[in-house]
């Protein structure tokens, strides 16, 4: 680790007016400080949020508002989030363990960076890292990379589960920086790597993740979140799968469907979501998740993992009506 | 037979508070730090190393490459290790190698400063493919290639198996592995005059010693370990390690104390990992399933950089009784990190071709593989012949069948679920080899009534020193508190270093043989010292008091009577030298797993194991034990895999978050029996020993379960959820 300069303002003004250059947020820490020790991220100065008003959960007009700096656990006890939107509880439940979830924030998990062996390790090429060094990835240990939106560049996956329950509730981040506040789709904020892997989101500089607004949804009340790993806790995704569906007599009405552990960003399927709601087989739905996948030669078994997830979630939800 | 104590661990508490001092929690004057620089190729020379900016950098005090080396010998003996000397030469001989030490007032410093050292390599392509080399495997350096017993008139083995009813062929392979003990490898190093100091993380201060001695060109009488608790070793600590010598050396030449920690990262490249194994095992019996043949050619990984290799179908040689036996041993040598013992090494890989073997051939005859084994169960070496000097494996399977509910198993695969779950049964064989060492042992009656029990013996986290406690206590006829263990200091006399599974079998004769000759030893002194009460009395000793038939007078009590602080004895337990017996410990392991119909993950729900293992001495650590091999056993089964990138030979899940082994949520409760028999004919004391045996035919209790639920045969360690999607 690099030494560092350290600053812990008291509001978002604050924060906002040091950021900026090399500087890096530091919330619950739990990404921040591991990459720092790995040298991976190696901010001049670090600039604690802890302080800011960000906390809370909260019903709004616009939808359900959590502030970018509760705590995971705190988050998925919350009474309306178990009860309104369970894809949401069960999704931070099932991710990392106690100990990190009590400390590491919402804003830090939709911003936390890829586990992939060789962006993690210094002395390896990684396009993310250090661009265009290149991607030992694709011919190397590849078991936990993505299959979907990869590119020749990178085929990290993002990590988080949270971001792929709120993809498929059509959530959005709110946005503060030096020119002002903005709402942005998490759909949208995430970018594939393309050619530019190092640029994972449209966050600007010095931009700060203050809110995330999950927009009313009465039938999310019947959504799961099934993650697939090799162990059973305290591991990242293989594959998973957010799905809700609103079912009336058997029948799909609606439903929601994004899977994580195989794309590069949270990957919403609307295909997969038309087939279902067209009356389609949940096999025939699935099946279209596995549209463009591009698996490599540790990994194939996941575009099979992620279709079998969705049909999982699936047989829940209709099992539990 | 005894009865079995159950105490609780006497280093629990210093252990539970943190006041028990590892190797790394030693912090002598004047101390500086040491970090590890490691090559990032495989396979090579190194060319250059600009050591400028690191040398320069905050609270450097030193930086040793190959261009700059500390004076380290090579061992005269691998010692699992390597006998390369680090720093000596240029050739690089594998990726995570020793190239340089970085020493610095704090640890951040030495750090930060390693990061600024930059290396130029002319590398070569590594040969990093076990599954390539395969084809070219070759006989081992070491050992023979292989071993054969033939029925008389039989001409081959492969006669043999041809003039069988039922035969099966399969091949098992299984990945690297590698250790993770909790406690990284460190080593702390001070010197006074000539004389070395060292704390280090070692199962055997008396192999550190040997080692350092080559490495450094002392008299092993001029180096003193200090080691009393170890957290983990699993075979990984047995070795000396590249950092230990070079920070002793390094403390030499700068006149101060040093102290390295190998990182976590470091903890996958700098020290050994198990080789990858692959086992091409054939069955052969007569339609009611008795063995009429078994083969096993087995191949093992072998780095470049020393000869260890698991000799992995040996095991075949030693389970089941058949008249024909084969066995070969083959290596494919790849230039990765060191490959050393872990954990049952040969025995617990061997197993898992062996056990998924014989349901295979179970299968093929359409016999329960519970019936299988019974029948085949060995009364006398199938080798050797000879009888074995204890052996209850029947009552294990009778018991765990009975204990487990085995007859509710579904004779067909695949026919139980519970609803999206497929549920199956599994068993499998357990055994592990048995000796007794010579060690020597020093029991010292305090004249606070206290009792110190010395000797150079390890304590992984295993118990051992409990055991000391234990067994000293006993012979004393004193409370097990009142004893005082002192393990892992090499001035002690020398006893069994922590490996093979014989630290109680060699240890623990030798402590009850050393609190009899102290007890001896006080009972003399307390009929011949003049100033003693008894003096010219027919003393008797019980219970912690000496008497003379009316008076009794605590033995601490005595002692300051006669101004003696203390009052001692050593003595020396020697090594089994039976020609007529063969020793190894058995069990049987029943398991049941579950695996989801839609994704596939394998998660085991129940276990037990019945175990045959001699005298216990401690039933709750046993227990423990046992439960640890198990769960190792679980994760060799389901998630341990150490990946080699084939272009580069770099492990590819070197870290603690990539490297699987299993979280509590993966385990299920564990019950543990223990047949408790005394194997007399090894020690009066009739243990044998527990480290390893509960980790053999684990894995294959389990990829016989999932067999059984899903109808699926996993032959490819780790069993994970993809291949059976």
């Amino acid at each position: 680790m690099r030494a560092f300069d350290f600053a812990a303002p008291h509001d978002v003004a604050g924060a906002l007016d040091l950021a900026g250059g090399s500087s890096a947020f530091l919330a619950g820490g739990t990404t921040l400080v591991d990459l720092m020790k790995l040298e991976v991220m190696t901010p001049e100065q670090v600039i604690d949020i802890n302080r800011l008003p960000l906390r809370g959960v909260r019903q709004e007009p616009d939808g359900l508002r959590f502030g970018a700096l509760e705590r995971m656990e705190d988050a998925a006890r919350h009474p309306d989030v178990a009860g309104r939107y369970p894809v949401i509880s069960q999704a931070l439940l099932l991710s990392a363990s106690p100990q990190l979830r009590n400390m590491a924030s919402l804003g830090g998990n939709l911003l936390q960076r890829t586990r992939c062996g060789y962006f993690r390790d210094v002395t390896t090429p990684c396009n993310k890292r250090a661009p265009g060094s290149g991607c030992p990835a694709l011919h190397g240990d590849n078991r936990g990379h993505a299959v979907l939106g990869t590119s020749d560049s990178c085929v990290a996956t993002h990590p988080s589960d949270l971001a792929v329950a709120l993809v498929a509730l059509d959530a959005s981040v709110r946005l503060r920086g030096a020119d002002g506040e903005r709402t942005v789709p998490l759909a949208d904020f995430y970018l594939r790597p393309g050619d530019t892997p190092h640029q994972e989101n449209v966050l600007r500089l010095g931009e700060l993740v203050t809110e995330i607004v999950v927009p009313d949804l009465p039938w999310a009340a019947n959504s799961a979140y099934v993650k697939v790993r090799d162990r059973q806790s305290y591991e990242f995704a293989l594959a998973s799968a957010a799905v809700a569906v609103d079912l009336r007599d058997g029948r799909v009405r609606d439903a929601r469907v994004a899977v994580g552990g195989v794309g590069t960003v949270p990957w919403r399927l609307p295909a997969v979501e038309a087939a279902l709601r067209a009356g389609e087989s949940h096999e025939a739905a699935a099946a279209l998740a596995a549209e463009g996948a591009r698996p490599l030669a540790g990994n194939a078994f996941k575009v099979t993992l992620a279709q079998r997830a969705i049909l999982r979630a699936l047989a829940e939800l209709a099992e539990r009506r | 037979m005894m009865s079995v104590r159950s105490a609780n661990r006497e280093d629990g508490p210093v252990k539970v508070s943190g006041a028990a001092a590892y190797a790394a929690d030693h912090h002598p004057d004047g101390l500086a730090y040491g970090y590890l620089l490691t090559s990032t190729v495989a396979r090579g020379t190194l060319l250059a190393m600009d050591t400028a900016a690191a040398e320069r950098a905050p609270g450097v005090i030193a930086v040793y490459t190959p261009f700059n080396p500390l004076d380290v010998r090579p061992f005269l003996k691998e010692g699992g290790a390597e006998l390369a000397a680090p720093l000596q030469d240029t050739r690089i001989r594998y990726h995570g190698q020793a190239v340089g030490l970085v020493v610095a007032e704090t640890f951040e410093q030495a750090r930060d400063a390693a990061a600024l050292v930059t290396a130029r390599y002319d590398a070569d392509r590594p040969r990093a493919s076990f599954a390539d080399g395969l084809a070219g495997a070759e006989p081992p350096a070491t050992g023979a290639p292989a071993q054969e017993v033939l029925a008389d008139g039989v001409a081959s083995i492969d006669e043999a198996l041809a003039a069988s009813d039922v035969t099966i062929t399969a091949t098992y392979t299984t990945p690297a592995e590698t250790h993770v003990a909790m406690e990284p490898h460190a080593t702390v190093a001070s010197w006074t005059g000539g004389r070395l100091t060292i704390h280090t993380a070692t199962q055997g201060v008396r192999l550190a010693v040997e080692r350092l001695s080559e490495a450094l060109a002392m008299d092993p009488a001029d180096i003193r370990v200090i080691n009393p608790y170890v957290g983990g070793g699993f075979g990984n600590k047995w070795a000396t390690w590249a950092h230990t010598p070079l920070t002793a050396a390094a403390a030499r030449v700068l006149g101060r104390p040093v102290k390295t920690v190998l990182t976590r990262e470091q903890v996958f490249t700098v020290v050994g990992h198990r080789p990858l194994t692959s086992q091409t095992v054939s069955l052969g019996a007569s339609a009611d399933g008795t063995l009429v043949a078994v083969r096993n050619d087995g191949v093992s990984s072998r780095s470049a950089s020393n000869s260890f290799y698991e000799a992995v179908a040996d095991l075949s040689l030693s389970m089941y009784d058949a008249p024909n036996l084969h066995a070969s041993r083959k290596v494919v040598t790849l230039d990765v990190p060191v490959t050393t013992i872990m954990r049952a090494p040969s025995e617990s890989n061997g197993s898992f071709a062996l056990e998924s073997a014989m349901d295979e051939l179970a299968d093929a005859l359409g016999m329960d593989p519970l019936d299988l084994r019974r029948k085949n169960d060995s009364s006398r070496h199938p080798v050797s012949g000879l009888p074995w000097s204890s052996k209850h494996l029947d009552e294990c399977y009778t018991l765990g069948a009975e204990r487990f509910g085995w007859s509710r198993r579904g004779r067909v695969p695949g026919a139980v679920a519970d609803g999206d779950w497929l549920v199956g049964m599994g068993m499998g064989t357990a055994t592990f080899g048995a000796f007794r060492s010579e060690a020597s042992i020093n029991v010292r009656l305090r004249d606070d009534g206290r009792v110190v029990v010395s000797g150079t013996a390890a304590d992984l986290g295993t118990g051992q020193s409990t055991v000391f406690a234990i067994l000293a206590a006993d012979v004393l006829g004193i409370p097990v508190e009142r004893v005082i263990p002192d393990l892992g200091d090499s001035a002690t006399p020398p006893a069994v270093s922590a490996g093979g599974s014989g630290s109680t079998s060699g240890n623990g004769p030798a402590v009850r043989l050393a609190a009899q000759a102290a007890r001896d030893a006080l009972v003399k002194l307390a009929a011949e010292h003049e100033k003693s009460p008894f003096h010219g009395q027919e003393v008797t000793y019980a219970g912690g008091e000496v008497g003379d038939g009316g008076r009794a007078m605590p033995f601490g009590e005595l002692l300051a009577l006669l101004g003696l602080p203390d009052l001692d004895a050593t003595a020396t337990s020697p090594r089994n030298a039976s020609q007529s017996h063969a020793f190894r410990s058995f069990g049987a392991h029943f398991c049941e797993v579950r695996v989801n119909r839609w994704t596939g993950e394998p998660r085991v729900t129940r276990w037990l194991s019945v175990v045959d293992a001699g005298t216990i001495v401690n039933a709750k650590a046993a227990r423990s034990q046992i439960v640890g091999g198990v769960v190792m056993g679980i994760g060799q089964a389901l998630l341990e895999d150490l990946r080699i990138e084939p272009g580069t030979g770099r492990f590819g899940n070197a870290t603690m978050a990539d490297y699987l082994v299993p979280v509590n949520a993966d385990i299920p409760p564990i019950e543990v029996e223990f047949l408790n028999y005394p194997d007399t004919l090894l020690s009066d004391l009739g243990a044998r020993g527990i480290g390893e045996l509960s980790i053999v035919g684990a894995a294959g209790a389990v990829a016989n379960a999932v067999h059984n639920a899903t109808g699926r045969r996993v032959r490819d360690l780790p069993i994970t959820l993809d291949k059976l999607l």
